[in-house]
């Protein structure tokens, strides 16, 4: 029977109109009200909440160390934003409301009493410090009471400071804004009570990559190391191959929310200092959220935002950063990237790759004029290809006309689609290739551009000749040693193409004049991007030619270094003197 | 007044070089050849001498008044109504120069590679090139006006040796032409011809010094001479002079003749890609000039804002000419024939009246250090 109802009652369930049960859903209110609800809440706690006595009535909790022999009528100074106070307890109290120490665990603040007489503590941000670091060399030594005997009550810090703490470097602190950012840096801070200053102990120890090779700028002949994402360690790259004594490290804080460390590097009386102030003048003006490394930073320092080419070098070579700043320019890091940008920098320096320099000459100009030939393929090729065939025919060699208008019969598309179509196609595979997981990656890049074309000709969409031609197009693009010029390039083609399908080589002559005036116009950091060039100034021997590493006596004109020159005219002295051992073959008697 | 920053003499050489060749891309070669048939290419060398005459007297009026360019001389020796009015004929004549320049490109544009283009779409391009060039300014027009003159250089090199398998001696015989006479009257006559490097008074202050200006003019007319001289030989060798008198470019017709396999024949390419080139760094000198003396006549500190309706008045010219004989036949014979008057006898009509006067500049500290 009851079977039999419950049957009947899911039957009358289809028929009958039930209410949707109601479901609360989650909404992001507005700050406003957020910040009335928070207002509401503080109000009601202060009229519900009992004193902490009352709570507390009865029950003996163990007092801390920093409660111990309280001086309930000292005057002590309140610590706040300006101030550290001299009461341990104020300092405490401070940091943790500063980092929301109830709620936000990563903080860690360790009380302790020194050699059993001073109390203090040391607070750290969980996991970006050395645990072995803090336990072996600040908290062992600190809480061993042999190095205090003997000593009269007074000394404090100073005294921990100079001859307890084993740490490698140790400052001074004497405001909360930088205690809050060396915390955040990873590094341990320590108060010992009395005291109105901190003591910072570098401690940093999170997770870093190692030195590695370089991924996008690599070099057959050379040095193989690259930038990591550890600022220090990319700085100590570059040091341990300009060993001078004036090269100089400055840092600036950048990022209202994260504080992202950057440095920039330069040698000290040698790089013209307008250049030194501009940078800082630069980096300083900057107010922004959150900086994330100095593909940001680029963005914001810049000349030109609209530029199509890039105007800052971007390397993850720490040669080749040396190389700049040696030749007085000013090398730009960040926290967090392995990159440098080096600045200021003309076309020349953007097409060059650290490689010329450590061939001999010979193959070093042979490599510079390849990779000039892929930039004009990257960017003229497909545009000239449809300006000869839809409106220049005339100029092409009869028998290669013929060629190609056997290849084209059976294609039904015009050239121009055909084109856009192959090129559109190519940039997917390259986008794509990038993201396609590990291995796989390259080989299917390049197989699916291959069976891509294969497929496409014998299906007669493409002509053959249009797969040549974007082949080439694509390998040099990649011949071009700059990331960010290359892509410069890749879009530069698309307009080429679009000058050449509607005004045939006039436009492709039309844009490559705009170019021009476009380029000559641009400066970086003061430079005319095309300099030595246009403007003139004086010859270099590393230019288009790159002549011996002997023959490079000066540094670059344009970039107006305190001292001129590299070195001096002869700068193989071998060879004007006589080998030790060396025999006159003019008066030798046969 | 206009910041129009330094340029180099080299630069200026540059520039004022492709200023004077230009017109060896078009129908002037043919020209001369028509009236001095093949006394032409050394014939034009008397027009060169002529021109470095007249700019040799201009030089002594930029020498009378350092420190200041002919539009500050204008107001300054012929007074404040008179000064602006020559101004503004050089303005005009600017414009007008740009507009024939123009429209003798399209002509030919038309005629030898887009014959199916619609004549406005190629001035409109044209017109925004040289806005772009003008609104960069003389420095940026300076720096791309010597990258062009070595490409130009190169592919003229190219154009006039590669058809040397036609090259005939004979064709340059007999050397006299139509009799000195002819020579002499028309060689002096088309000074005019290489009169537009007075340009370089307009922009003395960017050129750092007299001296320089003196240097820039003279080489760049020695540079010119030479370069539309080889262009008449090459022409005259190849052509003869009866067909080289009918060739609406001389330049072009060589590069068609090229031929030394069956692949490797015809190098036009090279032709147009520096023909474009010549081309717009002339027209971009003229149309900045014609707005900037415009600008600095009337002491107006930012010239970009002109550019656009300059470039209407310059479109309006373009437009003057019916079809392209009455460009040669009127205009460009005005240009390459007369313009002297405007170009060196009103600056020499100045030098008179500040003699007349007793004006004289200001020797500047600068100038004598």
């Amino acid at each position: 029977m009851a079977e039999k109802s419950n049957a009947l009652k899911k039957l009358f369930s289809y028929l009958i109109y039930k209410d949707k049960k109601q479901v609360k859903e989650f909404y992001i209110p507005e700050a406003d009200e957020i910040r009335k609800q928070q207002d509401n809440c503080k109000v009601t706690r202060k009229d519900t909440t009992p004193p902490q006595e009352q709570k507390s009535k009865g029950i003996k909790k163990p007092v801390p160390i920093s409660g111990v022999k309280q001086d309930k009528n000292a005057d002590t100074q309140k610590a706040d934003d300006k101030t550290i106070s001299t009461d341990i307890t104020e300092n405490m109290k401070y940091i943790k409301a500063k980092f929301n120490a109830s709620v936000n665990k990563d903080i860690v603040l360790r009380e302790f009493m020194i050699a059993e007489k001073y109390k203090a503590f040391i607070a750290y941000i969980d996991g970006m410090i050395d645990k072995n670091v803090v336990n072996n060399y600040i908290l062992r030594p600190l809480l061993n009471g042999e190095k205090f005997k003997g000593k009269d009550e007074e000394c404090q810090l100073d005294f921990i400071l100079q001859s307890v703490l084993e740490t490698n470097q140790l400052k001074k602190i004497t405001k909360h804004s930088d205690v809050v950012f060396d915390m955040l840096s990873g590094n341990t801070l320590l108060y010992v009570n009395g005291c109105n200053y901190y003591i910072s102990n570098e401690t940093k120890g999170f997770p870093a990559r190692g030195v590695e090779k370089p991924v996008i700028e690599g070099v057959i002949a050379g040095a193989q190391e690259a930038f990591n994402e550890s600022l220090k360690t990319n700085i100590t790259l570059v040091r341990k191959i300009i060993k001078n004594h004036n090269l100089t490290t400055e840092y600036i804080k950048l990022g209202e929310r994260n504080q992202n460390l950057c440095a920039i590097m330069y040698i000290n009386g040698m790089t013209n200092p307008a250049i030194v102030d501009e940078v800082k003048r630069r980096l300083k003006g900057i107010d922004i959220d959150i900086n994330m490394g100095d593909g940001m930073i680029e963005q914001l320092i810049e000349d030109n935002t609209f530029s199509i080419v890039p105007t800052i070098l971007s390397t993850e070579r720490p040669d080749r950063t040396a190389a700049h700043i040696v030749e007085g320019r000013v090398a730009i890091f960040s926290d967090g990237v392995p990159f440098a940008k080096v600045v200021p920098v003309t076309l020349s320096a953007l097409i060059h790759s650290p490689e010329d320099a450590y061939m001999r000459f010979p193959y070093g100009t042979l490599l510079r004029w390849i990779r000039l030939l892929g930039m004009f393929f990257a960017t003229l090729l497909p545009g000239l290809y449809i300006a000869i065939t839809n409106f220049h025919q005339e100029m092409i060699p009869t028998e290669l006309l013929i060629a190609i208008a056997k290849a084209k019969e059976n294609v039904p598309f015009p050239t121009i689609l055909e084109v856009v179509l192959m090129e559109v196609s190519f940039e997917l595979i390259r986008e794509a290739g990038i993201r396609i997981p590990g291995i796989v990656g390259n080989t299917l890049g390049i197989i699916g551009a291959l069976i891509l074309g294969q497929a496409a000709v014998q299906a007669n969409i493409v002509s053959p000749v249009l797969i040549i031609v974007v082949a080439i197009t694509g390998l040099g693009n990649f011949a071009v040693p700059n990331f960010e010029l290359a892509l410069g390039i890749r879009l530069l083609r698309f307009g080429f193409i679009i000058f050449g399908v509607l005004l045939g080589f006039y436009g492709i002559v039309a844009l490559v004049m705009l170019l021009g005036i476009y380029l000559v116009s641009q400066k970086s950091f003061g430079v005319p991007l095309l300099a030595t060039i246009a403007p003139r100034t004086t010859r270099s021997n590393d230019l288009l030619i790159r002549y011996p590493i002997w023959k490079q006596e000066r540094r670059p004109d344009l970039l107006n270094t305190l001292d001129r020159s590299r070195q001096p005219e002869i700068s193989r002295k071998w060879t004007q003197e006589n080998p030790n051992y060396s025999h006159d073959r003019v008066g030798e008697d046969d | 007044m206009i910041k129009e920053g330094k340029i180099g003499t080299i630069e200026a050489i540059s520039i004022s070089t492709i200023f004077l060749i230009t017109k060896a891309f078009y129908i002037n070669p043919g020209t001369v050849i028509k009236l001095m048939s093949t006394a032409g290419w050394y014939a034009t060398e008397i027009s060169v001498l002529g021109s470095m005459l007249l700019f040799l007297i201009l030089y002594l009026l930029m020498k009378r008044f350092p420190g200041n360019d002919l539009v500050g001389i204008f107001d300054i020796a012929a007074g404040k109504f008179l000064g602006k009015l020559f101004s503004l004929i050089f303005s005009g004549f600017f414009v007008y120069y740009s507009g024939v320049n123009i429209r003798e490109f399209v002509e030919m544009i038309k005629a030898y590679i887009l014959p199916y283009t619609p004549p406005s779409a190629i001035i409109i391009l044209f017109m925004g090139i040289v806005i772009a060039y003008a609104y960069a300014g003389l420095e940026g027009i300076a720096r791309m006006g010597y990258l062009s003159f070595i490409v130009i250089l190169v592919g003229l090199v190219i154009i006039l040796v590669l058809p040397f398998p036609f090259y005939d001696i004979d064709n340059l015989f007999p050397m006299g032409g139509y009799g000195i006479k002819a020579s002499l009257q028309y060689g002096a006559l088309r000074s005019s011809a290489y009169s537009e490097v007075a340009f370089l008074a307009f922009i003395i202050n960017s050129l750092q010094g007299t001296k320089n200006f003196r240097k820039a003019g003279l080489i760049s007319l020695a540079f010119a001479g030479i370069i539309i001289g080889t262009i008449i030989l090459c022409s005259l060798l190849a052509f003869e002079y009866p067909q080289g008198s009918e060739n609406l470019s001389a330049l072009f017709q060589l590069s068609r003749i090229v031929y030394f396999s069956r692949f490797f024949q015809r190098v036009e390419t090279v032709f147009i890609f520096i023909w474009v080139m010549a081309s717009v760094i002339t027209v971009s000198i003229t149309f900045y000039l014609a707005v900037s003396i415009f600008c600095k006549s009337f002491k107006i500190p930012k010239y970009r804002p002109f550019l656009l309706p300059f470039a209407f008045c310059t479109f309006l010219v373009t437009l003057l000419p019916e079809n392209i004989s009455e460009i040669v036949e009127k205009h460009t014979n005005f240009l390459r024939s007369y313009s002297m008057f405007i170009v060196y006898f009103i600056p020499i009509l100045v030098l008179i009246i500040a003699i007349i006067r007793g004006k004289k500049g200001v020797k500047e500290k600068d100038e004598e250090a």
